[in-house]
């Protein structure tokens, strides 16, 4: 809840995307997604059980992704995440368009602005 | 059907959720106690990282697409069970909606019938009537406006309806109907008795094919039974096949004696057929063909008389055909009808022929004379019935408030563990919906009932000679508006609780005290009494208005006594079996019969006596007066009369003699006029000794008047207007005109279809005795009624009566629901402020400031309500006035007295929890704090 200097708000729609990247890496839980956000981000982005969860359900009802309930590491049963094939094409195009985003984006903050 | 399968596997979802957050906390306490961290401050950390695991979880659900649904159905278990947990309350809405709505759907019920309804055939958007005005029953002459203005046609002469058929292409087929009632005597061949009476209507031969209406038994009329000279033939409605002849299959190839001619009953309509006519009055029993009408009529038929228009016209358009069009050639056509008939029309008819116009309109409601004479007083009963509706709506969400404001803190506590606000308002909102949708299934039985009463109250003057088409069982739009106003009721009254319960605070739970806290909530519970009586008010003053307007209505000095006589409606032929000249010694024997009745003061009869709904009337010419122009109105109604008449209902004479046994048919014709009459034709001058007749001029010379009598209310409308010139010719003379239609009104009217009889201090058995010795007098004579005039006049104003009946029992209602709301909210308030007024108390304050302060709150409510309620009463009267009779839409005493009945319904509502708030004991009230 509490925030730091070096933590910030994602932008929305954005976190599907991270959920759905750390997710085609291999079947994973709930709290390992989380975990390994913060991890990849070096602590920069903590993300909150109230935000994960409605996300992950709203991912699988959308097809996106596929669950299926095994044993954990602890030995505990666990609900693993997959990424569905529709949720693959869906990851792809998402990505281009992210990076093609960001790319005008940077483009136009970072520019020298001759052209005005 | 994913989401039917996530529905129906609902628990093991629930189970997988909880399941799979309580993993990711066990893992995170698990990760806190590998770094060092002791468990049980682990356990209570990864708590306050988590949040509220509850409101998680219900984000989960959201997203699930089942959720919508199985929400609902949670959500509508936990509302009935709720419900259910507060069976007083419960009990209580229901019952005030069941009220509300109840009433509101009986008058739907009505107006849907009256106003809405087309007719049971195919396709009636088809139908296009030609003329727009609802008029009855026979027009003379060639124009439809007494006062020799151009007019709109509505009617036809049966001419014109074979002109307009033959010629007019845009109609694939054009019906023609009897746009009055047929008298109709009605045997079995080969039975003997009184005959069976009915009502006949005249139609043409592709009256039913037009309509697309196919026989029930039997078959229906065609055109080939619409010739001269076809064998009579005849189609009973299915109405009065069920009714009078016990659905008897027989009936159907029997031949029977119609007014004493034989017709072959050829089929039945189909049941809920009742014709193309609407009205409260001789709805047909029996179809015939046109052409049989000079059979029935002879020398008073009007089948070939062009200057009679009786006949209503409807068409079924071709499906192209463009109405403006439509209209135009009609308009053309009638123009060249006209201009044939030249020769035949009076100097004002040939002013203004050119002119005349015509209209088509819309057919498929068919004629209705009961949306003409109902529209006003349903529409002002649905407003009425919306109000009480208002105010109950206002109650409940009154009771909703309080329960809402007595829950608060359990609101809070739901909110505080993750409840989402609009789960809570979708909740509050079905709460209400479903008590909506139970009041709206109570009021359908109220509604049915009600009905039923209003039926009774509006139509019962008709109930003997005749029947309405108007039922009072529901029907399929019936059904949809009562859940429609049940639905939108629940929204209305629901909103107010909804919104407050999406303001709920957590916080207010965690501080627990169940202090009032902000005034707004207690503003909304204000403002709805407030309205309420305003609303109340409103009824109220109608209802008191309405009530004064009846009254005035039926007390009016109508110019003759009412009191002690009563009216005898016969049709003497019917059977045939009078021949004209009989008549007069008919009606002599019915006099000196009935005379010897012991009690029976006097006996006189009429062609029609005052207020029973005919009128006949013409345009007449004065002796020795100038041609009227174009615009002069020289109308006048007549009857005729038998002697003694003017005394035996109480009318007073005011110069000359009455009509006595010396003018018969060997004396000069004479004529007795009414003061209007004398006013609008003599002025100042002395009308006795003058002569008048009917137009032409040349009648001028016909009737010498003989003497005034006072003016009598003889229509049955009209009441605001001023009298009409009247005059009255004796039954025993009889006058030759050369104009067919003036000779066939001379012949028709004597045969008298009323009898006055003076018997004054209730006779004993007086309806029986003059049943039986009319009896005596001709055993076929028919009878329609004997009652009392003062029913009669009753009778008049029976809509009026059911109107101002019903706005009194909604007023009553409205008020009483007013001051119930008063009450809950007044002793909600004292309830709240218990501890308040324990302190007032500890500290001095006596009984009586404390009762004054309580209502004193209470009456500026009311006050409130009334600076409101009192413009809009006025303001309602104005738009109620074309419904009032002598009585002002500004009436301040009225006003004042329904402000009286208003304040005193509050008093007694705000002084029961005044006095409870007065006997607080300070002590108890402190403690409890």
């Amino acid at each position: 809840m509490k925030k730091t200097d070096d933590r910030f708000d994602l932008p929305q729609g954005t976190l599907d995307l991270l959920i759905m990247r750390v997710v085609s890496l291999g079947p994973i839980h709930g709290y390992a997604i989380a975990q390994r956000i913060q991890q990849i981000s070096r602590d920069a982005l903590q993300v909150q059980q109230g935000s994960l969860y409605p996300a992950l359900h709203r991912l699988e009802y959308k097809k996106l992704l596929s669950s299926r309930w095994k044993p954990s590491e602890t030995g505990r049963e666990a609900k693993f995440y997959e990424l569905t094939s529709k949720g693959r094409t869906h990851l792809k195009a998402e990505t281009e368009n992210w990076t093609r985003l960001t790319d005008v984006v940077s483009l136009i903050l970072e520019g020298t602005l001759e052209g005005i | 059907m994913g989401w039917l399968r996530r529905l129906l596997s609902r628990e093991r979802l629930e189970a997988d959720l909880d399941k799979e957050l309580r993993f990711h906390f066990e893992f995170q306490v698990a990760d806190k106690v590998r770094s060092g961290i002791p468990e049980s401050e682990a356990r209570r950390l990864t708590r306050i990282e988590f949040g509220g695991i509850e409101q998680i979880k219900e984000d989960c659900r959201e997203r699930r697409g089942s959720m919508w649904l199985e929400s609902l159905l949670q959500d509508v278990r936990y509302t009935l069970r709720r419900l259910g947990k507060a069976p007083g309350f419960t009990l209580t809405a229901v019952l005030t909606l069941a009220l509300g709505i109840g009433a509101t759907t009986a008058i739907f019920t009505l107006v849907q019938q009256v106003m809405l309804q087309s007719l049971p055939v195919s396709r009636p958007d088809q139908l296009w009537r030609i003329g727009d005005q609802p008029r009855c029953c026979n027009w003379d002459g060639y124009s439809q406006n007494g006062d020799g203005e151009p007019s709109d046609w509505s009617l036809f002469p049966w001419e014109a309806y074979k002109l307009f058929r033959a010629n007019t292409t845009g109609f694939q087929d054009l019906a023609a109907l009897q746009a009055g009632n047929l008298s109709l005597a009605v045997r079995r061949a080969g039975t003997s008795g009184p005959p069976d009476t009915a009502n006949g209507q005249y139609v043409s031969g592709n009256f039913f094919q037009t309509l697309g209406v196919s026989a029930w038994r039997g078959r229906l009329l065609i055109d080939a039974d619409d010739q001269e000279g076809a064998p009579p033939v005849a189609v009973m409605s299915f109405h009065a096949w069920q009714e009078k002849y016990g659905s008897d299959p027989s009936v159907v190839g029997s031949a029977y004696q119609i007014n004493g001619r034989a017709f072959t009953i050829i089929g039945v309509a189909p049941a809920g057929f009742v014709g193309a006519k609407m009205v409260n009055w001789g709805m047909p029993d029996i179809w015939m063909p046109m052409t049989t009408e000079p059979m029935l009529f002879g020398t008073t038929a009007r089948l070939k008389n062009t200057r009679v228009d009786w006949l209503d016209l409807i068409g079924r358009v071709r499906p192209e055909t463009n109405p403006k069009a439509l209209q135009a050639q009609l308009q053309s056509e009638l123009h060249g009808w006209l201009a044939g008939h030249l020769a035949d029309m009076s100097p004002q008819e040939k002013a203004v022929w050119q002119k005349q116009t015509l209209r088509v309109s819309p057919g498929g409601a068919g004629f209705s004379g009961l949306r003409r004479d109902y529209s006003e007083g349903l529409v002002l009963l649905m407003v009425t019935a919306c109000c009480v509706l208002l105010v109950a709506c206002a109650n409940i969400a009154n009771l909703l408030l309080a329960r809402g404001l007595r829950n608060r803190q359990q609101t809070a506590v739901r909110v505080a563990l993750g409840a989402s606000r609009g789960r809570l308002v979708k909740n509050a909102l079905l709460e209400s919906i479903a008590l909506s949708l139970i009041g709206g299934i109570a009021g359908m039985a109220v509604a049915w009932a009600a009905a039923r009463l209003i039926l009774y109250l509006a139509f019962r003057s008709a109930s003997q000679t005749s029947w309405t088409p108007v039922q009072a069982s529901p029907s399929t739009p019936v059904l949809l508006f009562a859940l429609g106003v049940a639905m939108l009721t629940g929204v209305i009254f629901g909103i107010a609780p909804a919104w407050m319960t999406s303001h709920a605070e957590p916080l207010d739970a965690l501080r627990g005290a169940n202090r009032e806290v902000g005034g707004g909530r207690h503003w909304a519970q204000k403002a709805l009494v407030i309205a309420q009586a305003a609303v109340s008010l409103v009824l109220l003053s109608a209802a008191a208005m309405l009530g004064g307007s009846l009254h005035n209505l039926e007390h009016q000095k109508f110019g003759f006594d009412p009191d002690g006589r009563y009216l005898v409606s016969i049709n003497s032929l019917l059977q045939g079996n009078h021949k004209q000249e009989q008549l007069v010694l008919l009606f002599r024997e019915i006099q000196d019969r009935l005379s010897a009745i012991p009690g029976v003061r006097g006996v006189s009869s009429a062609t029609y006596a005052p207020m029973t709904g005919t009128q006949w009337g013409h345009d007449i010419r004065v002796q020795g007066k100038p041609e009227p122009g174009p615009k002069d109105e020289v109308f006048a109604d007549w009857t005729r009369i038998t002697p003694g008449f003017f005394d035996t209902i109480g009318a007073r004479m005011l110069a000359g003699r009455a009509i006595n046994e010396d003018d018969n048919g060997n004396t000069r014709h004479v004529a007795v006029i009414n003061d209007a009459f004398a006013k609008k034709f003599f002025g100042n001058q002395n009308p006795i000794g003058q002569h008048f007749g009917p137009a032409p001029v040349r009648n001028a010379g016909t009737y010498e008047i003989v003497g005034v009598v006072q003016n009598m209310h003889y229509v049955t409308w009209g009441f605001r207007d001023p009298a009409r010139a009247m005059y009255y010719i004796p039954e025993a003379q009889t006058a030759h005109f050369d104009q067919p239609d003036l000779q066939s009104d001379e012949l028709w009217s004597q045969n008298l279809y009323n009898i006055v009889i003076w018997a004054p201090g209730h006779p004993a058995n007086i309806l029986t005795q003059v049943k039986k010795a009319l009896a005596e007098v001709d055993p076929n004579l028919v009878i329609y009624d004997v009652q009392p005039y003062s029913r009669v006049i009753q009778g008049t104003f029976d809509q009026q009566n059911m109107i101002a009946n019903l706005t009194w029992l909604f007023g009553a209602v409205g008020l009483l629901l007013a001051a119930v709301g008063l009450y809950g909210v007044t002793s909600y308030g004292v309830e709240q402020r218990r501890s308040e007024i324990g302190v007032r108390m500890a500290v001095g304050a006596d009984r009586g400031a404390v009762v004054a302060m309580v209502l004193r709150e209470a009456f500026w409510q009311v006050a409130i309500g009334l600076g409101i309620g009192i413009p809009a009463a006025i303001g309602a009267g104005y738009l109620m006035a074309s419904q009032l009779f002598g009585v002002a839409p500004w009436n301040p005493l009225l006003l004042a007295g329904t402000t009286v009945l208003l304040g005193s319904a509050a008093l007694v509502a705000a002084v029961i929890p005044a006095r409870k708030a007065a006997s607080t004991d300070p002590m108890h009230a402190l403690r409890s704090e």
